[in-house]
């Protein structure tokens, strides 16, 4: 099958899916709910794939117009270049392992047939961001995602204790998504203005060649509005307290749309502009600080987390922090690179932590855990080949990926490049301890609880192995030039191929003596965290104490900043004032006030004209008269 | 001229009607002026100006003429008047009111004064079914309303009665002239427009129609009527109001404030879009607060209809075809949400959150149907109102980029109040109540509208075929005239 016709058939399996289980799961055996969901998607993944085999120029396919007006035209069109169809592959890669552990984890959940709905119609709304030609689909996706991830966070929103909490997350995370949407829609206006179009080729086209001559000034404009929507969906500062409250929803989702997929949207909307943003100094400065500050931040509050879950979305945030840091960098390819890496490894714990949390009867506080790996072998296998993964261990893929960003940041200057490094280290800081603490030591959680201790079912174990194969090998993918020089940095290379802007971008690569120092640094502190945090949390045993004993920078971490109380404090509570005094005060007293003085007004004259009706008929005729005489003289000035 | 005539007999016979047979005739009265509206729809040729239906040809000695007839916009308008109607009286289906002749005879006048308004080609005309369509409706009001009602009643007849007396001073100042002007030679919009006012005059005449759409839609801060009629109207009469009554204001914008005085256009953009701002975010600040979820929707809409009347006023193709839309969607979505409220006021009697809560357990298809709603509600991508939203708030954007972003707010705004409603209501744990799902007619309706919510969302351009020739001839008409007075 050709391009343009395997196109629509990806985007159209996951909505067939969830509308098929959506209108009759209901009545379906849960088995083949499931099977259908991740059938659908098996598939689309099976079609990116045949499309990635015989792809070699960009393809667009025009479904149908959608609104044709004078000044513009916006079409369902569809574009497959090597970055959109590497992003699908990954897409419907991880999320068909995702439905499959799904069908273990939600086996016994009441809503089995509205998650697997969920689910597809997420995968749908992904592939429309992805796969759109242009940024209107592309917003279409953007808020497909957001309604799912609401959707799917609030899923258990009849839960007695946490029912209108998990509600309550769901709101903040669309609400503050939303905040980012408009940005991003204000900057399509804006290109939409400037350029006429919001087509990715013609756009890209138009910029490189200069046929529209665009001020800075504008192009700030565009590129800063761009980067705010990404900040919302990619949780970068202001906008990333969402994030670790979407945890509420049930871990798959977690592992699928707040790890893997969902929350690098943000990053595929700056790769996809790059010929954008290449033009915009500033706002590539501004991604870059954004995204370290983020990174630092986020490490800095996941160390002193005790949600085995919080701890792993506060990492999400500082990884796409990383990978901000990339971009504001110009290393466009080296952050799809590491979102790949990040996909299979983020995915691997994710769903590693959903096997624990499955095991220990819904418990994710790690200082009820502990000596967890001898009863759940295969999970505590793969979570620890995550845990290597992300940490930068040796000769795995996030080993790679993060030492092609540790590289081009020591290619920029030495304090990014340290202050990177420190993001990394802290990285290895919880993710030793979140790994210890939960799978060493000895169990401290409840005799009864400890009894139902068991391994998931081959549908949740399946994944996990097969995650942890990809995080081991997933650094071939990108190997750095000191090994096989001819095939290194194939990742680069292919998506520099048929991607509108990427190709004119020249990255320049370090001395391979300078990679292997900085490799050798990174290996040496991953190592040495590795060895301080076991002789703290397995040697000494020492397990985290309650929050309300901590103390100093501890205290702090445990707090998140108190970032929360603050946007309450800036945010929450003036909106609410002004609500209930606008209500009481302004509509109520003043605005009724008025028409009620002005009412009374008339009333008050109403009750003066009232005395002319006396009801005397000798007033009556005096009126008349004087009325007819008025009429007289006036006509009779009048000639 | 059957459009005006079929409603109208529905409503006379329905005095007449046995009571037990009353609904199936209601039913049968929406849908068949329904099919009636669409049969035009279909058969729609744009013409020069408009499509005549009733053109006496006659002029009285007062400049009443009896012109009516249609354009696209128009079209649209009537085709949404009579689904709206008949989906009013669908959900009443099962209501106390559906064996109320009365009450089914007023839900027809309205729908007559609601043609009567969209079909005239004459100002005078115009007027007059813009007064008769307020009777109905407040006599709704009066007879069905909840306990407490008086004051409000006479706050909304005074409030709408202020406004209509401007905009029948602004049409007398355009047919008998004034100081530099000649006045029309007839009450038609033909003639009206041909009217050559000068700046001062323009801004009177402007005036006094903005004052009577303005009380209507309602715009801040002429909204002190609304919030209370809605709350206390039957489920109904709110549906009438949110969904066609303000539209007539809407439409009236476009229809005769702009092209009467497009001189005075310049000067009016700019309040409008700041009051139109104002009005999105103050109402929308308000609802977040809200104790009852149909006070909480009656802020949303005046939040909703500010954004629209700022779009008509700048006066561009795509915010006008924007407007256009989004009146449609909005009409839509009010009935939905004011259905959901109904819904729950039926089963439990009472709109209060406190008393609300876990209704979604019990009553899943209700939890749906309602969801999606909300959805539509907030404008997400693939319905109408993503279309209609997008196109306005670009429109104002263009026109100005600071008031664009202010007025960009409603985005976020709105999901914050529509999200509480829904999950103050329908989410937590289940409350101690019995809360029976949908009847079939309830959701019927909700399908229906979904349906056409969805269709309007993912393939605008259906609206847009039907509107497009009229929206230029209007605006073309407009411009014409403005570059004359320059």
């Amino acid at each position: 099958m050709s391009i343009s016709q395997l196109l629509p058939l990806i985007l159209l399996l996951p909505l067939i899916g969830g509308a098929i289980n959506g209108i009759f799961g209901k009545n379906m055996p849960k088995v083949l709910v499931g099977s259908i969901a991740t059938l659908a998607t098996s598939l689309s993944f099976v079609f990116a794939l045949m499309i990635f085999f015989q792809i070699d120029e960009a393809v667009r396919v025009n479904l149908f117009t959608i609104l044709s007006l004078p000044s513009i035209e916006l079409n369902a069109s569809f574009l497959a270049d090597n970055l959109s169809i590497w992003m699908t592959l990954i897409v419907t890669g991880v999320g068909a392992l995702i439905h499959l552990f799904s069908m273990g984890y939600m086996k016994n959940d009441p809503g089995y047939y509205k998650f697997f709905t969920y689910l597809n119609l997420f995968i749908f709304s992904m592939l429309l961001l992805i796969l759109g030609s242009n940024y209107f689909i592309l917003f279409f996706g953007w808020e497909g995602v957001g309604v799912c991830s609401y959707l799917l966070i609030g899923f258990w929103y009849a839960d007695a204790e946490k029912g209108m909490l998990n509600s309550m997350a769901a709101r903040k995370a669309f609400v503050m998504n939303r905040i980012g949407d408009l940005a991003l829609l204000i900057g399509m206006f804006m290109i939409l203005n400037q350029y006429g179009t919001l087509e990715y080729l013609e756009l890209a086209n138009m910029v490189t060649v200069g046929q529209i001559v665009t001020s800075p000034e504008m192009m700030l404009g565009i590129t800063i509005c761009l980067f705010i929507g990404a900040t919302g969906k990619s949780a970068q500062i202001p906008l990333f307290t969402w994030l670790p409250d979407a945890m509420a929803g049930p871990t798959p989702v977690s592992a699928l749309i707040h790890a893997a997929t969902m929350v690098t949207a943000g990053i595929f909307l700056v790769v996809r502009s790059n010929f954008l943003f290449e033009l915009a100094p500033f706002t590539q400065d501004a991604m870059l600080y954004i995204g370290l500050i983020t990174s630092i931040v986020a490490a800095f509050i996941a160390m002193r987390q005790n949600d085995i879950k919080k701890v792993l979305a506060y990492s999400t945030v500082s990884q796409l922090g990383l990978l901000f840091v990339a971009l504001g960098m110009g290393a466009y390819t080296v952050a799809i690179f590491h979102v790949t890496t990040h996909a299979f490894f983020k995915a691997l714990l994710f769903l590693g932590s959903g096997s624990v949390i499955h095991a220990v009867s819904e418990e994710q506080d790690i200082r009820k855990m502990g000596g967890l790996k001898n009863k759940i072998p295969v999970t505590h296998i793969t979570f620890l080949i995550g845990t290597l993964a992300i940490t930068g261990f040796p000769l795995l893929s996030g080993f790679y990926s993060k030492d092609e960003i540790l590289a081009v940041a020591f290619g920029q200057n030495t304090t990014l490049y340290i202050l990177v490094l420190i993001s990394v280290i802290m990285t290895a800081m919880y993710m030793f301890r979140l790994y210890f603490v939960t799978f060493h030591g000895t169990y401290r959680g409840s005799k009864e609880t400890e009894s139902h201790i068991h391994e998931g079912p081959a549908s949740m174990t399946l994944p996990l192995v097969v995650l942890a194969v990809l995080s081991v090998i997933g650094g071939v993918l990108n190997l750095p030039g000191i090994w096989f020089k001819n095939q290194a940095h194939w990742l680069s290379h292919y998506l520099e191929r048929n991607t509108a802007g990427l190709e004119k971008i020249v990255t320049d690569h370090l001395a391979d003596s300078t990679v292997m120092v900085l490799m050798a640094v990174a290996v040496l502190v991953t190592l040495a965290i590795l060895a301080v945090s076991y002789s703290v949390y397995v040697k000494k045993n020492s397990i985290p104490v309650e929050d309300s004993e901590l103390s100093g920078w501890e205290k702090v971490s445990a707090n998140k900043l108190y970032i929360d109380e603050i946007y309450n404090f800036l945010f929450v509570k003036p909106i609410v004032w002004m609500s209930e005094k606008g209500y009481s005060f302004f509509e109520l007293y003043f605005l009724n006030g008025i028409v009620l003085t002005i009412t009374k007004g008339i009333a008050a004259g109403g009750e003066r004209v009232k005395k002319w009706q006396s009801g005397y008929a000798n007033w009556y005729v005096l009126w008349m008269v004087s009325g007819i005489v008025g009429l007289i003289v006036y006509y009779l000035v009048k000639i | 001229m059957e459009l005006l005539i079929i409603p109208l007999l529905f409503a006379l016979i329905a005095l007449f009607v046995p009571k037990q047979f009353l609904r199936y005739y209601a039913l049968i009265g929406g849908l068949v002026s329904t099919a009636v509206a669409v049969g035009h729809v279909v058969t729609y040729v744009p013409a020069d100006l408009y499509v005549s239906v009733f053109d006496p040809n006659w002029a009285s000695t007062f400049g009443l003429t009896y012109k009516m007839g249609y354009d696209g916009i128009s079209l649209i308008m009537i085709v949404l008047t009579n689904l709206v109607t008949f989906l009013i009286l669908l959900s009443n289906f099962n209501g106390t009111l559906a064996s109320n002749r009365m009450f089914t005879s007023m839900v027809f006048f309205m729908q007559v004064g609601l043609l009567g308004v969209f079909l005239s080609m004459d100002g005078l005309l115009f007027y007059v079914f813009w007064e008769i369509s307020l009777i109905p409706v407040f006599l709704i009001f009066l007879w069905f309303g909840a306990p407490g009602r008086k004051a409000d009643l006479i706050k909304f007849f005074i409030y709408t009665f202020v406004g209509s007396l401007a905009m029948l001073f602004a049409l007398m100042m355009l047919k008998v002239g004034g100081s530099g002007f000649e006045g029309a030679a007839s009450f038609s919009w033909e003639d009206l427009m041909k009217v050559q006012l000068g700046t001062t005059s323009a801004l009177w005449v402007m005036g006094g129609f903005f004052l009577a759409f303005a009380v209507k839609i309602p715009l801040f801060p002429f909204h002190g009527w609304q919030p209370e009629t809605y709350v206390k109207s039957p489920m109904a009469g709110t549906m009438l109001l949110s969904a066609l009554m303000l539209k007539m204001a809407l439409y009236g914008m476009m229809r005769w404030m702009l092209p009467m005085a497009p001189e005075a256009i310049e000067s009016y953009t700019m309040p409008v879009v700041v009051l139109g701002t104002i009005g999105v975010i103050y109402a929308a600040i308000l609802a977040i607060r809200q104790k009852n979820i149909k006070r909480t929707f009656a802020f949303a809409s005046i939040s909703h209809v500010g954004l629209i009347a700022a779009g008509i006023v700048v006066m561009s193709y795509d915010a006008m075809t924007g407007a256009v839309i989004q009146m449609v969607n909005h009409s839509l979505v009010a009935v939905g949400l004011f259905l959901a409220a109904e819904v729950i006021d039926r089963r439990l009697g009472t709109n209060e959150y406190e008393n609300l809560g876990g209704i979604a357990k019990q009553a899943p298809r209700f939890a749906f149907w309602f969801g999606a709603i909300v959805f539509a509600g907030i404008s997400i991508p693939l319905t109408s109102g993503f279309i209609g939203e997008f196109l306005l708030i670009r429109g104002v954007y263009f026109y100005d980029m600071t008031w664009g972003i202010l007025i960009g707010t409603t985005l976020i705004l709105a999901c914050v109040y529509t999200f509480r409603a829904y999950q103050l209501s329908m989410n937590g744990p289940s409350k101690n109540f019995n809360f029976p799902d949908l009847t079939w007619n309830e959701t019927a309706v909700f399908f229906v509208l979904m349906v056409l919510i969805v269709f309007i969302g993912v393939y605008p351009q259906m609206i847009v075929e039907v509107i497009e020739p009229s929206l230029k001839t209007l605006l073309d008409n407009i411009h014409s005239s403005q570059n004359i007075a320059h």
